[in-house]
């Protein structure tokens, strides 16, 4: 593997306020990462300084090797999809995607065959192939994106960039361009940089999953880890699928919250406290609240609110101490829906060997 | 130049109203829909319509001393089109347009693009959009007026060049001329060009200049091929405003030029003085024709119904 970016120590301020600090990332030839954080946590600036629309305040970039400071946008080999699309509204798609080949201060190409090739066969890949006459304001959300990236592509840069590409798509769309994102970065090769806030995007496009917040990078590993085995408790938080307990280090190696205790994970983890206990929302099981939890089993008890069908699962809401929500997810695959009635109280168990906790 | 602005205007409402009432096919909603257009319908044809067929109209009458009588007759028109000093007027009124025009574009685009594009705060936006209306808080006549000291033999133009030893003798041509009258309207006007064209450089989202740099496209590429087209409907609306002004215009020209620059706008003003309203008809025909003209070829230019 060779590394194509990297971000080292890279600080960014803005009116004093830290968007980066020292964060440190690689990127590798034809990898897939994915940038997972909250709304500024500074993941769009970490791409605009990457792209070189800002300057960082501090610490270097190294493109394929090179240093980048003091190199223009348009000279950086990057191509970069913006959120809104920031498609031409007054020209078609056709001239949108030829515009970079056309109207680019090095080297444009000036043979109009070689232009419409060229268009032509992006179009193609993306699935449009025949709709370059249209208007920008004639395709749907979805084609846009296409479009958008078409645009970035027929340059043949060596990054592309991409700022919550699928946030102005609905659900259906979103999947169907995860997707579409993955064969055409297979067909081509290139390398992919993907920021997102959403947590089922990021696990499911990235090679690796950075994980973002407060301006420096909380985690960066494979999706299967970042969600299994998070690094921090603002890492699970992120994810958006545990219930998280804040608590202490009880006398009787147990994890106190509020009147109730838990069991440790394990050994090692004794000790840990005050800190963040965290269970996994389909992790847990509901039980009467009279039935007794099976031998060694963790649990509290909380008032069923309702319940949230999805399709392959089902969400159901529990209240717990302290008007805190608790979720349990059931997997409709594995387990059989249940009736709870709102109102009543139930017992919510897990094993604590399932369990997490930071200090 | 009133007359005009709003037929302008009416018209492109009285066109969204019919658009929207024939995608519509239920007859109720048909009805309720003539029912609200009627009330402009009907204002239009008493003010507008009416009055403009009736000038039609008595331009072909027989003009007497002091009176007009309405038998018809070809000689109020013979004499525009056969008379040097009133066809010329009509030449001197449309070279005057396309100068003023072209100086207020010229002079009326860098300040939008500085206000519209540069500017990136709205309240400072607002503003200075506001400060560029403020001769407008004096009078028309104070504005045009004021230009005298200016340009005169002994204004201030000729004072401080006389003193930085540029010129010995006064410039005499800077008032009294055509060029004191083009000076005059563009002072006036441009700001009718402004206000469009900063309107749409503003709306132009900031990420589509970024895309396009980031494809490496130069600044006067990204001008040329991005700015420029994203604002023209702000061009043709500002070009609008001027020319049906300008077209119009007789006070300007009046004030200075010492009435050496006679605008057809200045001849209906004396014709009508002199009582002779058929001959003044037919100079407003005319200038109409010219307002109607002008605004139809602007409107090609720009697809504005897209921008509403």
């Amino acid at each position: 593997m060779t590394t194509i970016l990297d971000v080292k120590n890279v600080t960014k301020l803005y009116d004093g306020e830290v968007a980066l600090d020292g964060l440190s990332v690689e990127l590798q030839v034809n990898e897939y990462l994915s940038l997972l954080g909250p709304s500024g946590s500074g993941k769009s600036t970490l791409l605009r300084v990457i792209a070189g629309f800002e300057m960082s305040d501090a610490g270097d970039i190294h493109l394929a090797g090179e240093s980048v400071a003091g190199v223009p946008a348009h000279k950086r080999g990057i191509g970069f999809v913006s959120q809104g699309f920031a498609l031409f509204p007054h020209i078609s798609v056709f001239d949108n995607v030829a515009f970079g080949l056309r109207h680019r201060e090095d080297d444009p190409v000036r043979d109009e065959g070689d232009v419409a090739r060229r268009v032509n066969e992006m179009l193609d890949l993306v699935g449009l192939a025949d709709l370059g006459d249209r208007g920008i304001n004639q395709i749907s959300g979805g084609q846009k994106q296409r479009v958008a990236l078409a645009r970035t592509l027929v340059a043949d840069p060596k990054i592309i960039l991409l700022d919550e590409p699928l946030g102005a798509l609905d659900a259906n769309l979103r999947a169907r361009m995860r997707i579409e994102l993955r064969r055409i970065r297979q067909q081509l090769g290139i390398t992919f940089m993907h920021v997102t806030g959403n947590e089922q995007e990021a696990l499911a496009m990235g090679d690796r999953v950075a994980v973002l917040d407060n301006g420096r990078l909380a985690q960066v590993a494979d999706p299967d880890t970042v969600y299994n085995q998070p690094a921090s408790a603002r890492v699970a938080r992120f994810l958006n699928c545990y219930n998280m307990f804040e608590g202490r280090a009880g006398d009787d190696k147990q994890f106190c919250v509020g009147d109730a205790s838990f069991p440790y994970p394990s050994p090692q983890d004794a000790s840990i406290g005050p800190g963040t206990y965290c269970v996994r929302f389909d992790k847990i099981r509901v039980a009467p609240a009279t039935a007794a939890p099976r031998p060694g089993e963790a649990g509290v008890r909380a008032t069923f609110i309702t319940s949230e069908y999805s399709g392959p699962s089902i969400t159901y809401f529990f209240e717990g101490q302290g008007n805190k929500v608790l979720e349990v997810e059931y997997h409709l695959s594995h387990r059989q829906p249940e009736e709870f009635s709102p109102g009543s109280e139930y017992s919510l168990l897990w094993s604590p060997g399932d369990a997490l906790v930071y200090s | 130049m009133e007359e005009a602005r709003r037929r302008i205007q009416g018209g492109s409402g009285v066109s969204a109203v019919a658009g929207v009432a024939a995608e519509k096919k239920d007859p109720r909603a048909r009805r309720i829909t003539a029912l609200l257009v009627a009330p402009g319908i009907i204002w239009m044809v008493l003010f507008l319509v009416v009055p403009m067929l009736m000038m039609v109209y008595v331009s072909f009458w027989t003009q007497k001393t002091f009176t007009i009588e309405p038998t018809l007759t070809l000689n109020s028109w013979i004499a525009f089109f056969s008379s040097e000093t009133y066809f010329g007027a009509l030449l001197r009124t449309i070279r005057i347009w396309l100068i003023v025009l072209a100086a207020t574009f010229f002079l009326g685009y860098p300040t939008a693009l500085f206000i519209g594009l540069f500017i990136k705060n709205k309240t400072i936006q607002t503003i200075v959009l506001v400060l560029c209306v403020v001769p407008f808080w004096t009078s028309f006549l104070i504005r045009v007026l004021a230009w005298r000291p200016m340009l005169g033999k002994e204004g201030a133009v000729n004072i401080v060049l006389q003193k930085i030893g540029l010129i010995s003798q006064p410039i005499e041509v800077l008032l009294f001329t055509e060029f004191s009258v083009v000076i005059g309207m563009t002072q006036i006007y441009v700001v009718f060009m402004v206000g469009p064209i900063a309107f749409m450089l503003s709306r132009i989202d900031p990420s589509l200049i970024e895309a396009a740099r980031d494809l490496g496209a130069s600044t006067w590429r990204i001008f040329r091929t991005i700015i420029f087209p994203l604002s023209l409907p702000g061009v043709v609306v500002g070009a609008i405003f001027v020319s049906v002004m300008v077209l119009g215009e007789f006070a300007t020209s009046a004030a200075l030029s010492g009435r050496k620059v006679n605008l057809l706008g200045n001849i209906i003003v004396t014709q009508v003085g002199s009582l002779k309203w058929a001959f003044a008809a037919v100079v407003g025909v005319m200038l109409t024709a010219v307002m109607a003209i002008v605004v139809a070829a602007l409107l090609r230019l720009a697809d504005l119904r897209k921008e509403l």
